[in-house]
């Protein structure tokens, strides 16, 4: 075997500017394929955890009937399920909501709107709320009718820090509250539709205006540190508290927990087809080799090489130019998905294309490191099958026919 | 005892509506030692005896005995075997391989034949050294003569100890001093440690040079001398 290696190698250098553009082909496909595969998974990584940070959260509870139809009535009391989860150490954060849809107003703009109602501490801990203020101040403790705005509505109410505006909104009863909130602040989102619709003001007034106790409210969001409790915690509040609705983020966002299931499967599809392409530029390659040394494969065979070892030859000869571009290419990825996941890539000319599918404009490439055993896996397979053409060619060879003489 | 004996040997080809006997009933036995030269016009069928008696082609009748096994029987592999352990061969266009050394190519016939490194290299470079070529072991055929090349592929032959070695046109590429310097070598062997070998020619130096002379004419044999 060793004789067969050394011949092997050789060979592949017999022709030394094919076998560098095979090398160098395998090299660039694979270092492509992963790099292209590492941005893909890192923007739905960041697209996932952008959902969740700033609008699903891993866990969310409502009342059994919101789920349906998002009533104002339909509120349940927090303080049992307060109580319990300000004692779990799995919880990251969490905060109650209280929500009303209705219109905003101002003299140059009326809109949609959703209006909700938060402990501004808990809401800061949780989503981050008052890091995304780009102007005025977070909600404050006193004052009357704060209210926080996106700076897409601001635009449109053309409102400014101070100005005043209206919300309109139904009460359990039915009855329309129309109420002036002062505008405190402006806030950020990386989606510009969520800038427009939501408006956060302080829980205590909503529920105010909303004849609700203090305790009662719309929603539960909560956040853990680790993404394998979220099941575990749902399925004991769910055992704990069986009238409430306790739901997972794959469950609130089926189409976010789809793209993410399936992410994976389509990265493994795109690598398999560079490595098709590949392969048959390998094949290309090791035919023509097999092709050019008819005669001398065919006076091997004369002399007493076996069968097997002239297949097993031009086997390790294909196996050598793939170990030679496929590793150097996985490496060199691996060590610029490395580099991208620190400094990120700036996307800066698409920003607003991103935003609106709420997207940060800088994507940090990411992969979990079993893609790239499983793109080595690929690699080692296709060659494998792009091998064995070529080497069954040579196997028919008849050493008479390529020699014409003996 | 003969070391190759062919029985109504034939081998047959289609060619359109015509059958083309390229061996027709051959009848031969050759025995241990001889220097032997299968003459003949070309087309006569000498090439195709010669492959018959490699076992590099299946005839199409008769029997082909070698050391006393009918070749003729063997499955793909076992003659593969039987090739690498009876019969060496030298081919008029040397056909080394091009990316092993003098010495690696005629070491490579012993390694199929799982021979152990050192006695490899022990025999590799005597048999070199028989062919004059002790100072060009470690080159490879690209920086090698016609001529070296040629003896490198005698030697190679000679490797694995066949029982007889089969060459077919082995002087046709050669000039006027390599032929002689080949055909000296080859004859001191045979000479010397009584090797069988048996040509295919039309080269006369080799002719004059043969002990027996076996002519062939439309796939038969018409003299033998």
């Amino acid at each position: 075997m060793k004789t067969v290696l050394k011949i092997a190698w050789r060979n592949i250098w017999r022709n030394k500017l094919r076998s560098a553009v095979v090398v160098c082909s395998i090299f660039l496909g694979i270092w492509a394929g992963i790099f292209v595969s590492a941005f893909s998974f890192g923007l739905n990584e960041q697209r996932k955890e952008s959902m969740i940070r700033n609008q699903i959260s891993h866990l969310q509870i409502h009342n059994s009937a919101w789920l349906d139809q998002k009533e104002v009535a339909y509120t349940f009391s927090a303080t049992a399920l307060d109580a319990y989860l300000n004692k779990d150490p799995r919880l990251e954060a969490f905060a109650t909501r209280t929500k009303a849809s209705g219109m905003v107003s101002s003299a140059h703009y009326s809109g949609a709107a959703q209006i909700i109602g938060v402990n501004p501490n808990a809401e800061a801990a949780l989503s981050h709320l008052e890091e995304k203020l780009t102007e005025g101040e977070y909600l404050p403790e006193k004052g009357r009718n704060p209210v926080l705005i996106g700076r897409a509505l601001a635009k449109k109410l053309e409102a400014k820090i101070g100005s005043r505006i209206i919300l309109n909104f139904s009460d359990g009863q039915g009855n329309i509250i129309s109420s002036a909130f002062k505008v405190k602040g402006f806030y950020k989102e990386v989606s510009s539709k969520m800038e427009e619709l939501n408006l956060y003001v302080r829980q205590s007034d909503l529920q105010t205006l909303l004849g609700l106790e203090p305790m009662q409210v719309h929603e539960i969001a909560a956040l853990l540190k680790d993404d394998a409790d979220i099941e575990i915690l749902q399925q004991e509040l769910q055992a704990i508290f069986p009238a409430l609705a306790i739901q997972s983020w794959k469950q609130l966002s089926p189409e976010l927990a789809y793209a993410d299931d399936i992410m994976t499967q389509m990265l493994y599809i795109i690598i398999g087809i560079i490595m098709l392409a590949l392969s048959f530029g390998i094949i290309n390659t090791m035919l023509m080799a097999v092709l050019e040394r008819r005669k001398e494969l065919g006076m091997l065979m004369c002399v007493g090489m076996s069968r097997t070892k002239v297949f097993s030859m031009i086997m390790v000869e294909t196996f050598y130019l793939a170990l030679l571009g496929g590793p150097l290419g996985i490496l060199f990825a691996y060590y610029s998905v490395w580099q991208g996941s620190k400094s990120g890539l700036d996307l800066a000319a698409f920003s607003d294309g991103l935003a609106s599918y709420g997207i940060d404009s800088v994507i940090y490439p990411s992969l979990p490191t079993s893609f790239y055993w499983g793109t080595t896996a690929i690699v080692f397979i296709m060659t494998l099958l792009a091998a064995i053409y070529p080497a069954r060619r040579a196997l028919k060879l008849n050493p008479v026919e390529t020699l014409r003489t003996i | 005892m003969a070391i190759i004996e062919t029985k109504n040997l034939s081998r047959h080809y289609q060619d359109g509506d015509h059958i083309i006997h390229a061996v027709d009933k051959v009848n031969l036995q050759i025995e241990a030692g001889e220097f032997t030269a299968i003459v003949g016009p070309s087309g006569s069928g000498k090439t195709t005896l010669l492959n018959l008696l490699g076992g590099l082609d299946s005839p199409t009748e008769g029997e082909v005995i070698v050391d006393g096994k009918a070749i003729h029987q063997l499955k793909d592999n076992a003659l593969i075997n039987f090739r690498l352990q009876h019969i060496g061969f030298v081919f008029q266009a040397y056909n080394l391989i091009p990316v092993l050394s003098a010495q690696e190519n005629v070491e490579f016939i012993m390694l199929l034949q799982n021979a152990s490194a050192r006695e490899r290299k022990t025999r590799a470079q005597e048999l070199l050294k028989a062919v004059g070529l002790e100072a060009q072991m470690h080159k490879r055929p690209a920086e090698l003569s016609g001529g070296q090349q040629q003896r490198v592929a005698v030697a190679r032959a000679l490797a694995s100890k066949p029982s007889f070695v089969l060459a077919d046109e082995p002087t046709a590429n050669l000039d006027s001093k390599s032929t002689e310097d080949l055909l000296d070598i080859m004859h001191k062997l045979n000479q010397e440690e009584g090797i069988t070998f048996i040509f295919s020619t039309h080269d006369q130096r080799v002719i004059d040079r043969a002990s027996r002379i076996i002519y062939v004419e439309d796939g038969q044999i018409k003299e033998n001398h």
